[in-house]
């Protein structure tokens, strides 16, 4: 199996999974219960495979992206509703990825932020307009890997082991039981944030997957947000070892790098910040792509990150803005670090609307034949559409409730 | 004002978390804790530093950062109208957050000086026991 082919699905876990949003809310899931989350992850996680292998499935068999399906399988209303919910998530999700990508050039140039806003905005595009996207993949992919400093700094915090394996037990929390659930749902909201499945999709479609590489989705989903979810396990224990006992409550993206530095010193420090600029980079990357790709595809646009960006000019165009006006929001002042937090509990309320047309399409033979759903992957699938609904139906009321997690 | 817009004013002050409003007891022991909080990652950052383990930007930012959060709490609670009971309290917690920010300051003026801040970390420990006092 080609390596750069697997680049896919680390591209995905790193610059996808791992993005400000499970920064901040792993490392602050941490700060506030130490290890008890680390199961919600695990059920993320799983979450996260269960839907890229079944939407990789529907790309390579029907040779349709997400937003393609969704338009013809549910209907125009629907399917509209589906779009605008991705869009505006989407679009919150990008702003707090720029603004990720300035702060950490911030803390490792000292630079003025809003100079570095702009400068994050217009090297986004660059890299956007003249890199070969396999060589994005590799760059942002690789890069991202250095996050894998928090493995290293955890164990160097000497977390209580006994309490990190009773993390993984399913439980409630007696103490906060309303904090510990809008916690529970934004893991599961950044685990299983939607612009992932658009993303994986589109890039099966245009890597033109076909039923022989089925097997390489299923390597793909499983490896990728497998990593993916590690890295989650390591900022949790982080934030359980080092701010839990400390009080403090980690409100900036250079508290969550204090989680290396404190253990690592300044290799730590470096890896850290170079680790999550890359990762917030691929993931403002992949928002950007995703969200141009939900509307060409919804609207039946020619599409593609890998044709020449006149090849595609509304889908250029769409991209151009989405950035643009991404860049403006950040301009504002808006602090990214909160606004992930808003993003996050919002892209929760939108997982219906993005994996139901996903599991009713990956059942229909219609565009599978042989290839729908087989037993494991519809239990799965219904148990997550299950959970998924409770998420999306609390996540607002306890957004209000916890006063965003201030409880 | 029609009701969907007086909604979403409500909205927007409940997830503003509102505030301009009174402080009560509650809040008083929540800002406590982030005044606590941000003496304590000071702190952090002050020990990193005095061992050299810090890099000069990072050192100089976050201090910034947090210095600022410090300072935003002092100027809210100097300010805001309080329950009774609890003035002083309120106050006292203020200018500690006035003091947490002026230490924080100190460290985002001289990122690499050792000794400045080793000078730093016992104030800043004893910022987060007052804290600690406030919030009970």
């Amino acid at each position: 199996m080609k390596i750069f082919q697997v680049a896919l699905g680390i591209l995905a876990a790193i610059g996808g999974f791992v993005d400000i949003g499970d920064l901040v809310f792993n490392v602050s899931a941490g700060a506030t219960f130490g290890y008890q989350l680390l199961w919600v992850v695990v059920i993320g996680v799983v979450g996260i495979v269960v839907y890229s292998e079944m939407c990789g499935r529907v790309a390579a068999v029907s040779g349709k992206a997400v937003f393609d399906a969704v338009r013809e399988r549910v209907g125009f209303k629907a399917g509209l509703a589906a779009l605008i919910s991705a869009q505006v998530v989407n679009l919150m999700t990008l702003t707090a990825e720029v603004g990720g990508v300035a702060i950490c050039l911030q803390l490792l140039s000292g630079l003025p932020y809003r100079w570095l806003i702009v400068i994050a905005g217009v090297g986004l595009l660059v890299v956007v307009w003249v890199t070969a996207f396999e060589w994005i993949e590799r760059i942002f992919g690789y890069g991202g890997l250095c996050l894998l400093v928090f493995a290293v700094a955890a164990v160097k915090l000497h977390p209580e082991w006994g309490a990190v394996g009773h993390g993984f037990v399913p439980h409630v929390s007696a103490e906060s039981p309303l904090l510990y659930t809008y916690f529970a749902v934004g893991l599961l909201g950044a685990a299983m944030t939607p612009y992932e499945v658009y993303f994986y999709s589109s890039g099966g479609v245009e890597e033109r997957w076909g039923p022989k590489d089925l097997g390489l989705n299923r390597v793909n989903a499983m490896i990728g947000y497998g990593l993916g979810g590690f890295l989650s396990f390591a900022l949790m224990i982080t934030g359980g070892a080092l701010f839990l006992e400390r009080g403090i409550e980690p409100e900036f993206l250079g508290s969550i790098t204090l989680g290396a530095e404190v253990p690592l010193g300044q290799i730590g420090l470096l890896l850290a910040l170079v680790g999550i600029l890359f990762a917030v980079g691929g993931a403002a990357i992949d928002t950007l792509f995703s969200g141009a790709y939900n509307l060409a595809q919804f609207l039946g646009w020619e599409w593609g990150r890998y044709r020449h960006p006149r090849g595609a000019p509304r889908f250029t165009v769409t991209w151009f803005v989405l950035l643009v006006l991404a860049l403006g929001l950040v301009l504002t002042g808006v602090d990214p670090v909160q606004l992930t937090e808003y993003a996050v509990i919002f892209s929760a309320v939108a997982l219906p609307l993005t994996y139901i047309p996903i599991f009713l399409v990956a059942n229909d033979r219609t565009y599978m034949r042989e290839y729908t759903n087989g037993r494991l992957a519809n239990v799965l699938g219904l148990l997550y559409l299950v959970v998924i609904t409770i998420v999306a139906v609390t996540a607002i009321p306890l957004l209000i409730l916890t006063n965003v997690g201030q409880n | 004002m029609s009701r969907p817009v007086a909604a979403l004013g409500v909205l927007a002050l409940v997830l503003s978390g509102c505030n301009g409003g009174t402080v009560d007891k509650h809040a008083l022991k929540r800002d406590a804790e982030k005044v606590g909080s941000l003496a304590s990652e000071g702190g952090l950052l002050a020990n990193d530093v005095s061992k050299g383990r810090s890099t000069r930007y990072f050192a100089r930012v976050h201090a910034q950062e947090l210095a600022r959060a410090a300072s935003d709490l002092q100027d809210a609670l100097g300010k805001r109208p309080t329950s009774l009971g609890i003035t002083a309290d309120v106050r006292s917690l203020s200018r500690l957050a006035g003091k947490v920010s002026r230490e924080l300051e100190q460290l985002h003026l001289h990122p690499t000086n050792r000794t400045v801040a080793r000078s730093l970390e016992q104030p800043l420990e004893e910022d987060v026991d007052a804290a600690d006092k406030l919030a009970k």
